[in-house]
């Protein structure tokens, strides 16, 4: 620590140089995770929101909400701690000057999936809607009417609420009529109620439903197998995973020509006695040094980055996932002095000396 | 006592008909408070002498003995010990830290190895090689003597039984090379070391109890 922090000091451009190179790598790896939890939030918040652990579809809908569609009563085939009925319906909803993709999700309101509302009140009677907030930035605001691409039937927001996009689209709440009339149109109502699918809440997802029409996925591959998510996660998880062995090349690369240039110094530090291995753990000491300033400058400028975004850019940052993040660089980086460290090593004290 | 013993020591480098005796047997022995030179022309065999001596090479065959300690069977580690307890080293190009200030470059030390000089004695250092107005610099802002006092400093201050000085004088002008070889001189008698110096230049040998000559590996005494 001595050696490395003195050096550090003696040398501030050299290492400020150093520093910074870590503190982009830190800024992209930060960065990029927020966006990769960003563009997964903005497909499965809604699905998070309801804090379930299965969704029942049917077989043939191939895991697909919208291509799942029976009857409700098939309830009563189901064997779980909570159930709540789900229809799920995507459509294009318009105001007379504005336009959005919308998810309408039919729902029980005494059901546990219920959303809490955030702003004006929950629906009451038919054709009423609790809208995702994220509509308020697109301009929407209670009391708008609501026309639909598919039907004559009309909407009415008289609510909003938080976290409630699924596979990016906000999310509209009604119940399960108002959702059978815009699907299936107006003779539908009334007859036994269709929707798309059950959520539950149990700990024993194999007991769940004996039907064999009916199949019982997990949350978690639920929303695995939204359009487009694993793709979009895999990409950036696999730019983040990259950053790390590139800092780590970085480190190593930067600290060998260092330490190449002080081999003669060290040599002569080895004839005085003094051992490798203090020679060695300086090296460690002044890598995680640079690396952990590095990474809180990298996560400072990150999250400072973040809160001037506009909010249609999809970060959101989760502070754990970037502590671990940040962790991993400095340990990546300390990996890369690894090799200054088997060159300190080797070196003879007698080289040193000229003898 | 003898602080450095050799018995039958010999170098030699390459094998067959490459083989070259750097150091042919030898035998040498230097007690408490002596100063000894070694004189020689460069590739006379006395550099391979002083790092014998000082357990950075092993003899061939023979044994170095360090305050009766045999240092010839030890590895590399444990000889590493025996350089940072028992020896000090002045080189020839200056051996300081260039990113550590003068008071540093000691300091240091202090994080390796125990029962080096206390406050008092340091003050007392300082004071005698005349470099207490130095500590807070860096070796770039040093002349070249105060370097070489600086080195000399940073070789006593762990309190070394042998001070092994290779051409502690090269890059000085005469004034500045009898200066240090006074300090030399003073330091031996006053701490009781033993302090050899490896030198081609023959004007030091005044300072010096005990002038061997290296001439061809051959070490014989003056």
């Amino acid at each position: 620590m001595f050696l490395a922090w003195n050096e550090i000091m003696k040398n501030k451009l050299r290492f400020t140089l150093i520093i910074g190179v870590l503190m982009l790598v830190a800024y992209l790896v930060f960065f990029l995770s927020g966006l990769a939890n960003g563009l997964a939030s903005l497909n499965r918040e809604a699905v998070d929101k309801w804090d379930a652990d299965a969704i029942v579809l049917t077989e043939e809908s191939d895991q697909s909400l919208t291509q799942s569609s029976f009857a409700a009563d098939l309830v009563d085939s189901i064997n779980a701690d909570e159930t709540a009925v789900l229809g799920q319906l995507n459509a294009i909803a318009q105001t007379d000057d504005q336009k959005a993709n919308v998810s309408i999700f039919g729902i029980d309101s005494g059901e546990f999936i219920m959303p809490e509302v955030t702003e004006g009140s929950a629906f009451t009677s038919g054709n009423e809607v609790i809208a995702g907030d994220s509509l308020k930035d697109d301009g929407f605001k209670l009391g708008d009417t609501l026309s639909l691409s598919s039907t004559e039937e009309t909407l009415e927001i008289v609510g909003f609420t938080d976290e409630a996009r699924f596979n990016a689209a906000p999310v509209l709440y009604t119940d399960v009529e108002t959702f059978e009339r815009v699907k299936f149109g107006e003779e539908a109502a009334g007859t036994d109620r269709q929707i798309s699918g059950f959520v539950v809440r149990t700990a024993d997802l194999a007991e769940v439903t004996d039907e064999e029409d009916l199949a019982v996925i997990e949350t978690e591959t639920f929303i695995e197998s939204l359009p487009g998510y694993t793709e979009q996660s895999l990409t950036l998880n696999f730019m983040i995973y990259f950053l790390f062995v590139i800092s780590s090349v970085i480190v190593a690369i930067f600290l060998y020509v260092l330490t190449v240039q002080k081999i003669s110094m060290f040599g002569v530090m080895k004839a005085q006695g003094i051992p490798s291995g203090y020679l060695a753990r300086s090296v460690i000491a002044q890598t995680a040094i640079l690396a952990s300033i590095g990474v809180v400058v990298g996560l400072g400028l990150t999250l400072l980055t973040g809160a001037f975004l506009p909010s249609a850019v999809p970060v959101s940052f989760d502070i754990p996932t970037m502590l671990i993040y940040g962790m991993v660089l400095i340990v990546v980086a300390i990996l890369g002095a690894v090799f200054s460290v088997l060159t300190i090593v080797k070196i003879d004290p007698l080289k040193a000396i000229g003898g | 006592m003898a602080v450095l013993e050799m018995k039958q020591v010999k170098k030699s480098f390459g094998t067959g008909h490459k083989k070259v005796d750097a150091l042919k047997e030898t035998n040498f022995h230097a007690e408490q408070g002596e100063l000894i030179a070694v004189i020689g022309p460069s590739g006379s065999g006395k550099s391979t002498f002083l790092t014998i001596a000082g357990g950075l090479l092993s003899p061939t065959n023979g044994e170095v003995l360090i305050n009766n300690a045999n240092i010839s069977t030890l590895n590399e580690k444990q000889l590493s010990k025996i350089r940072l307890k028992e020896i000090g080293f002045i080189l020839q190009a200056s051996n300081l830290v260039p990113f550590l200030t003068v008071e540093k470059q000691l300091k240091l030390l202090d994080k390796v190895k125990k029962d080096n000089m206390d406050k008092e004695q340091l003050e007392q250092l300082y004071k005698d090689l005349g470099i207490g107005d130095l500590r807070g610099k860096y070796p770039s802002d040093l002349s070249g003597g105060e370097r070489q006092r600086v080195a000399i400093a940073k070789a006593l201050y762990s309190n070394p039984s042998i001070i092994l000085a290779d051409e502690p004088t090269a890059s000085l002008d005469s004034d500045r090379a009898y200066e240090v070889m006074e300090l030399l001189k003073e330091e031996t008698k006053s701490k009781k070391t033993t302090t050899i110096v490896v030198t081609h230049d023959i004007r030091l040998v005044d300072y010096c109890d005990k002038v061997y000559k290296m001439v061809d590996g051959v070490l014989e005494l003056q």
